[in-house]
């Protein structure tokens, strides 16, 4: 099962586990990862972010990556969340669960979840500083990652 | 709410500056409609009329209009234009005349008060040269059709969700046909701020037939100054209907295609 949503508010990462794993027995393990916003990136002083995103596109590149991810391991259920709008450093951004019945699939898929919505899903942070806002730039290690799944298929 | 930029804030009617606006290349359609009996657009289109060449005359009544707009409209800049066009259309249904009047200008305030003027001075003047065999005659629908550039950035009559039902909308049919021949160009973060607009409307007229991405970026780099720098910026990701897709992929009428810089979520 595939749940995807994008959202202002704030998420309860044990409401989620608790969703995907409610009255299932054969789920052996689920991975989870949370981003949140630091106070320190491209200037060390932030103080806040501003997500902007493609309503529509963001959604559906979102639910193309989670099936990508299942054609690849054998996994029970999915689960992303991503806030948008204004968040103030220590908010958590981003949230993926991921449930198989064994870890190493959950730990590698949830792995390559994170790796593909950073480089595929149309999200753009605005960084507020102290001297200054700017938009942040893409990092290569972000599309480097994304590349070692890329080799691995082949 | 949107408020009238004419209006300071004691309620006053003052001239709005300008001066620290970017100058970029704008322009303004309007049209007008002027009803009158079929006999009489009969006379017009076959140039037998007594008082000789009627929309010659209009022509040339628009165009000196949209020039002199500053002066009849109390509130509005005086602008540099660079172009004034006056086209007339016969609708046999109507029955009577469409006037369309484009301005454009490379300035810092829009250019839709002198193609409104332009096709009421136009129409004015067809009646004038006409009301001789028809009294008549009714000038009306005047209104903007289409608006490019500027802050607010492009905005055209078809492609706005209306209040107004559809079957009162005096839209010529064939502009409307023109809106199912658009490519909807959307603009994302830094990019969207670079072109100080969310998005504009390409008509496909303006591309070539198997238009690709890489076309609608010539299109949209010929439009002005401030597309054709920010397009200089190859790392620019491109989606067809909300797929990512490379500068290569084919473009149809009705499709919507973004730009944005490369993404940084999570």
């Amino acid at each position: 099962m595939i749940r995807i949503r994008v959202q202002p508010e704030v998420f309860n990462a044990g409401q989620e586990i608790d969703a995907i794993t409610h009255a299932r027995s054969d789920i052996g393990a689920v991975v989870n990862f949370i981003g949140y916003v630091r106070d320190f990136n491209e200037r060390p002083d932030v103080v806040a972010l501003t997500l902007e995103h493609y309503p529509g596109m963001t959604e559906q590149s979102l639910q193309e990556i989670a099936k990508s991810a299942q054609e690849r391991w054998p996994l029970e259920a999915i689960t992303i969340i991503h806030r948008i709008g204004r968040l103030t450093p220590g908010d958590p951004i981003v949230l993926v669960a991921v449930a198989s019945a064994h870890r190493q699939a959950a730990f590698d898929a949830c792995n390559f979840v994170m790796d593909y919505l950073k480089t595929q899903a149309p999200f753009w942070k605005k960084e507020h500083s102290r001297s200054g806002d700017y938009w942040v730039a893409a990092r290569h290690s972000d599309s480097d990652a994304v590349r070692r799944w890329e080799n691995a298929n082949e | 709410m949107t408020k009238l930029t004419h209006i300071d804030s004691k309620g006053q009617a003052h001239m709005v500056d300008v001066s620290g606006k970017a100058l970029t290349a704008r322009s303004a359609t309007a049209c007008a409609s002027i009803k009158m009996r079929p006999e009489t657009l009969e006379m017009i289109m076959t140039e037998r009329h007594a008082k000789g060449d009627v929309l010659a005359t209009a022509r040339i009544a628009g165009i000196q209009a949209a020039k002199r707009t500053s002066d009849l409209i109390p509130l509005c800049h005086p602008l540099m234009l660079s172009k004034v066009s006056v086209e007339f259309e016969a609708d046999p249904e109507l029955p009577g005349m469409r006037v369309y009047a484009t301005c454009k200008l490379a300035g810092q305030t829009g250019v839709e008060m002198e193609a409104l003027t332009s096709v009421s001075v136009a129409a004015l003047t067809l009646y004038d040269m006409c009301k001789a065999v028809d009294k008549h005659m009714v000038i009306g629908e005047i209104q903007v059709l289409e608006k490019r550039g500027g802050k607010s950035g492009d905005w055209s009559l078809g492609a706005e969700e209306s209040t107004i039902p559809v079957d009162v909308l005096p839209i010529s049919s064939a502009l409307e046909k023109a809106s199912d021949q658009n490519i909807r160009v959307r603009f994302f973060a830094h990019l969207r701020e670079q072109v100080q607009r969310d998005e504009c409307v390409l008509n496909c007229h303006e591309l070539p037939i198997d238009a690709t991405v890489s076309d609608v970026i010539q299109g949209l780099v010929a439009q002005d100054a401030c597309l054709a720098q920010a397009f200089a910026n190859e790392s620019l990701l491109v989606a067809v209907n909300q797929t990512m897709v490379d500068r290569n992929a084919q473009v149809h009428p009705g499709d919507e295609v973004a730009f944005f810089p490369p993404v940084t979520g999570g």
